[in-house]
């Protein structure tokens, strides 16, 4: 018969292997993340040369922001229907639809997440690829994660221990270091409407960094695979019942021909298509990290979609991307296992809050 | 309607000083109607992600065996930070504090 001590070294074992369970599979999820959003940018980018899309010049930027207005929605409706098959095959169905009926509570969250990480979010990494560049756009992205950090340290107290910081500051630097040295080639500050993009790619920044910070607010009391469809839920009514309509109604852009046009264009859809299936469960994966490795932590391993978008780029088009790939490359693995390295213990309490006792 | 689980998971430890696991996962199956291995495991990860989140804590842990296999169990309760949450998301109100 096993003796309480025997019992008690058992039971301490045993609490240390559930712990550190929880932190991988935490970070497991924000690793899917990096590489679904890695692949979004394939067939994200294709549509781009499909028609109605390739025939839209790329100095006329007002059509261009409405031409992806249009995408963003059709977008979000494919997403929406992958995370219907997702939550249906999960048995949360129910549970989405208890979710979002709860608005003035909880559901708001995801619909202020949604703004964040939709408009806000899309249309300022537009804005900074139209004026600025594409690389420009890329660089500001990957400050993010500081933004999110932040804002969750000051708003609810998310513990970011100085080996998460640090894991994140590599991870930033490794992004820096891939696209930073095409960044000199980009920057044009004789243009006068320069500064629109820089504004652009703060927005981006604050807010894809806002999105994790607010959605982590509902998370908290919701599910996350059906806190995800909310969100979606929302992103598809805002641009279908909101921007789209304006759009139309106050400006010349011919939405409604977009639209149709999209629909009927066989190769922009099946590129759709496959960009919603990697944003959707790259979406769920994102929402589902937040939960075991919080924000920070979920937003810094999310990151790593700039090496996987090159290694899915040069898998594509079959050009190999520069040498100092490399250098980004080791940096990001490197910042990843800081962070990784944390004891599984700390990761398993992301709150400076008052717990009561301590966690056994 | 029914709460999401996750709130019916919060109103049920708010209800007492703390529950065991297999209580709550008891309560939740029969709530929902639901029963499987499947259902039980999501509950116990509902329940790690409001551990993680500070709402709720874990008071005590102990090694029991289910349906023969060695299993860790926990007594959960709400944190004042989950009551305050609760409270915010209208699952909580002053008066049933």
């Amino acid at each position: 018969m096993a003796t309480a001590e025997t019992v008690d070294k058992l039971r301490t074992e045993a609490l240390k292997a559930h712990y550190a369970r929880l932190q991988r599979w935490g970070f497991a999820w924000a690793l899917w993340t990096a590489i679904l959003w890695g692949a979004w940018y394939v067939p994200g980018t294709a549509l781009w040369y499909e028609k109605p899309y390739v025939d839209i010049p790329a100095d006329q930027m007002g059509m261009r922001l409405a031409a992806t207005a249009v995408m963003t929605w059709i977008h979000a409706i494919m997403v929406f229907a992958f995370l219907l098959l997702w939550n249906g095959a999960l048995g949360k169905i129910a549970d989405y639809g208890r979710t979002l009926v709860r608005f003035r509570r909880i559901s708001k969250w995801y619909a202020l997440a949604s703004l964040c990480g939709g408009p806000l979010a899309i249309f300022g990494s537009y804005m900074a690829m139209g004026f600025v560049g594409p690389v420009f756009a890329a660089v500001t992205s990957l400050f993010y994660p500081v933004i999110g950090a932040v804002v969750a340290r000051l708003w609810y107290k998310e513990r970011i221990t100085g080996r998460a910081a640090l894991g994140m500051a590599i991870i930033i630097m490794g992004g820096i270091a891939i696209y930073g040295p095409s960044l000199f080639g980009e920057l044009d500050i004789s243009s006068n409407h320069v500064w629109l993009g820089y504004v652009g790619g703060i927005m981006s920044a604050l807010g894809w960094g806002l999105e994790g910070a607010v959605a982590a607010r509902a998370i908290d009391v919701s599910d996350p695979d059906a806190g995800i469809q909310c969100r979606f839920s929302f992103e598809v009514l805002f641009w279908g019942i909101l921007i789209l309509p304006f759009l139309a109604l106050f400006t010349q852009f011919p939405i409604g021909t977009l639209v149709v046009d999209t629909l009927t264009h066989g190769r922009a859809m099946l590129w759709i298509v496959l960009a919603s299936a990697c944003h959707a469960y790259c979406y769920t994966s994102f929402y589902k990290s937040f939960t075991l490795i919080g924000v920070g932590r979920g937003e810094a391993i999310g990151n790593l979609y700039a090496i996987f978008a090159l290694i899915f780029i040069a898998m594509f088009t079959l050009q190999l991307p520069e040498w100092y790939f490399i250098i980004g490359l080791v940096l990001t693995v490197l910042g990843s296992f800081v962070m990784f390295s944390e004891p599984a213990e700390s990761v398993a309490q992301l709150r400076d809050t008052d717990t009561g006792p301590k966690t056994p | 309607m029914k709460l999401h689980q996750k709130g019916f998971l919060l109103v049920e430890l708010n209800s007492s000083a703390g529950l065991w696991d297999e209580e709550l996962i008891a309560r939740t199956l029969r709530e929902y109607g639901r029963s499987g291995d499947y259902w039980e495991n999501t509950i116990r990860i509902a329940l790690d992600e409001l551990a993680a989140a500070g709402v709720i804590t874990r008071l005590q842990s102990q090694l029991t065996t289910i349906r023969g296999k060695s299993m860790l169990t926990f007594f959960y309760a709400v944190t004042e930070f989950g009551k305050t949450r609760m409270m915010d998301t209208g699952l909580l109100t002053e008066t049933t504090r």
